[in-house]
């Protein structure tokens, strides 16, 4: 069931998540559009995410977004009463200062991650709650995933110490996963959608921003989503059988590298792996300190990095 | 299970049948042999990637024959080239090839079936009667039926290959010619007759009735004759019509991703109902090619496939399921969204229809070989069809 309305106000908005942002002009969506996506998210009963440009927008639309409960994803650029802030590599997070209650995203390659993962930690003591997206998990190499499972170690030693000290830092790569016992995903398309400047619906924002991506209905039209269940979790056959429950299952990533919005590569699934084998760890580390998340059970331990390699168990 | 690689030597045919899904034919498109050794190359270097223990290498078309030269340089460079490296198909593999058997008389073709007998299984498409089969086999340009041209080759075939089998395929304006096309099959002396219904939404209303009448009388023909001891068709089979469950029964049906084929230009498919030529309305299938080598990401989707995870819920449902087939390549060609997981059912009203006549032929057999006391040595001899997916 949808429950998310993701409203790109410009061509521009900053992307938060694994796309890379293709549309390089303004393109303001016009404040009729932006007044009908609000109103078909209110009588849909629907969460509106409102996804800023760097640049600052007439008054009018400030005006149209403050009529309905929102989220606000914003650059770094133009931080100001953000919920969310979306940071372009290492060099962006230098100059923030976070405001409380405030969620940071960082995306960025995973050349800029290998060897650095540790400064996140210096940006979870300033934020409520950070998100790393890399941006170019379909890239990794044997190489790489073995770089990331140490970046992951490294960091996981820096959570433990802060849970140790009595600190709850969210790093989505190492504790979404031990706070979860069901499948949390992204959801494009099942739980989420997104409306663009033109008026039209999309899966997520990939499939307007990014090359290849399809329109799912208009507001003039209605939704109109095509093949919907395989969005859903129940029709992807090797998601619905894994516990990599923090998974992004990106589905823009899955149309990506495999051609089916319901299949992941091999990339995402050993990345997600990866992450799920050192919360693991974390978990059974922050254990030993003390009771912690008494009701969650262990995250179990598996001889597999991608699902896929097992399929013929199930 | 064999691995099935395919050749798609070219896309020129002499014919022109009316219901041949190749939509993208062409006389230009034939495979340069530095393009057959890349492929034969790549596949042989990555035996550790396909562990079957046998192989079918496969030659389609257009008309394969067309190409017997470079057919010809491409199995002597695989006999050589498995043996040289001491590959493990070099002890079992078999090459195939579905002809319309037009030029299977010609020096070149019988020179190379002489030479590799032992390892072919060759096919020749025959429709079933001259009217039948002219009434879609026909040749390009002048529109001339090629019964004549094909049935003159068949004794020299079957005496080559006695257990050799044809393949039918039923469209809409074949119906009322399915009975006689089958027992003029028999009558060639053909012992195995696959045959089956295209998979695309060509089906008019009342075809499905006409469809149950036509095998009713082809069950009564076949019983009432005494073929069913060493004759078969594939129409009738004792495991169809039965519901199927999602646990256990839920196997994809069809193999592509399971196969590889490779064009002209060096591209690698899940099957040949990938490539463009194939294709009405979608874009082709490309897992990979022959410098760059597969990507396996984009077999995935194939390779888990299940009959549940693809299926509306009238095919989970129904009463009759089993055995009721699907190509992958025409689910993807149809479907609302460029997508392997939204199973076509335009043959729906047809598979209930061959489930009921088939319920039929196996109550009348049955009932027959009891009040003949001829049950027992039925089972014991009853003829082994090899039932093709497509
Ligand atoms: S499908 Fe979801 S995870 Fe993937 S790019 Fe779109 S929003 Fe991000
Ligand atoms: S790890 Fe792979 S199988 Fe598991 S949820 Fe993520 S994409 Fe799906």
């Amino acid at each position: 069931m949808i429950q998310y309305l993701v409203i790109l106000l410009d061509d521009t908005s900053v992307s938060f998540c694994h796309y890379g942002n293709a549309k390089k002009e303004r393109r303001l969506m016009p404040l009729e559009t932006l007044e009908a996506g609000i109103l078909f998210g209110m009588k849909e009963n629907l969460n509106i995410q409102f996804v800023y440009p760097a640049y600052a927008l007439p008054e009018a639309y400030n005006k149209a977004v403050e009529r309905v409960a929102h989220v606000k994803i914003k650059p770094a650029a133009m931080p100001d009463n953000a919920d969310v802030v979306v940071m372009d590599g290492w060099e962006e997070c230098e100059s923030w200062t976070a405001g409380a209650g405030v969620s940071c995203v960082l995306r960025l390659p995973k050349a800029e991650w290998f060897g650095h993962a540790g400064r996140a930690a210096a940006l979870l003591e300033k934020a409520e709650r950070l998100n790393v997206v890399l941006t170019d998990v379909e890239t990794f190499t044997e190489d790489d995933f073995k770089a990331y499972e140490a970046s992951l170690q490294e960091l996981a030693g820096s959570l433990a110490a802060a849970y140790a000290s009595g600190k709850t830092p969210q790093l989505n790569l190492l504790t979404d996963r031990m706070m979860l016992d069901k499948m949390n995903n992204c959801g494009a398309g099942d739980t989420n959608i997104t409306l663009a400047p033109d008026g039209k619906f999309y899966v997520c924002p990939a499939f307007y921003q990014a090359e290849g991506g399809y329109a799912i209905g208009s507001l003039a039209g209605g939704l109109d989503i095509k093949n919907a269940q395989l969005y859903r979790l129940d029709h992807a056959p090797l998601c619905r059988h894994c516990d990599a429950y923090q998974c992004r299952r990106c589905v823009w990533l899955n149309r990506k590298t495999t051609c089916e919005a319901n299949t992941p590569g091999h990339e995402q699934c050993v990345v997600a792996h990866l992450e799920r084998n050192a919360s693991r760890q974390l978990l059974l580390e922050v254990r030993k300190q003390g009771t912690f998340l008494p009701d969650k059970e262990e995250i179990r331990e598996i001889n597999y990095l991608d699902p896929f390699e097992i399929r013929k168990e199930w | 299970m064999a691995k099935n690689i395919t050749f798609i030597v070219t896309k020129d045919c002499q014919l022109a049948c009316k219901y041949c899904y190749l939509v993208g034919k062409n006389s230009k498109e034939r495979m340069p042999w530095e393009v057959a050794k890349q492929a034969i190359d790549y596949i042989l270097d990555h035996e550790s990637d396909m562990r079957e223990a046998s192989v079918v290498w496969d030659f389609i078309g257009g008309e394969p024959f067309l190409e017997i030269d470079l057919i010809d340089q491409i199995c002597d460079y695989l006999k050589t080239e498995m043996f040289r490296r001491n590959h493990h198909w070099f002890n079992s593999y078999r090459f195939s090839f579905s002809t319309n058997g037009i030029n299977y008389h010609t020096d070149k073709v019988q020179r190379f079936i002489a030479k590799n007998h032992e390892h072919l299984s060759i096919g020749i498409t025959i429709d079933g009667t001259e009217r039948k089969h002219d009434l879609n086999r026909i040749y390009k340009g002048d529109g001339r039926g090629s019964y004549a041209d094909v049935a003159r080759n068949i004794p020299l075939w079957l005496e080559q290959f006695p257990h050799a089998g044809t393949k039918v395929t039923i469209s809409s304006e074949d119906i009322p010619y399915i009975k006689e096309s089958v027992l003029h099959l028999y009558s060639l002396g053909i012992h195995e007759v696959n045959i089956n219904c295209v998979f695309e939404n060509v089906w008019k209303p009342g075809d499905d009735r006409l469809f149950e009448e036509q095998l009713t009388q082809l069950a009564d023909a076949i019983i009432d004759g005494g073929y069913y001891r060493d004759y078969a068709c594939s129409f009738f089979s004792e495991h169809l019509g039965k519901p199927l469950d999602c646990v256990t029964q839920n196997q994809n049906w069809c193999g592509a991703g399971k196969m590889l084929a490779v064009d002209a230009e060096g591209n690698f498919y899940p099957c040949t109902r990938f490539a463009q030529y194939s294709l009405r309305e979608k874009k082709a299938w490309i897992i990979g090619n022959i410098r760059d080598g597969i990507d396996k990401n984009k077999l995935r989707p194939f390779l888990l496939l299940d009959r549940c995870t693809q299926s509306p819920r009238k095919c989970i449902d129904c009463e009759v399921a089993e055995g009721c087939a699907w190509c992958q390549g025409e689910n993807y060609d149809a479907a609302d969204t460029p997508t392997i997981y939204q199973r076509a059912t335009a043959i729906c009203l047809m598979h209930k229809a061959r489930v009921r006549a088939n319920n039929y032929y196996w109550n009348k057999l049955f009932r027959k070989l009891e009040l003949e006391d001829a049950r027992e040595p039925y089972e014991e001899n009853k003829p082994k069809p090899n039932p093709l997916n497509c």
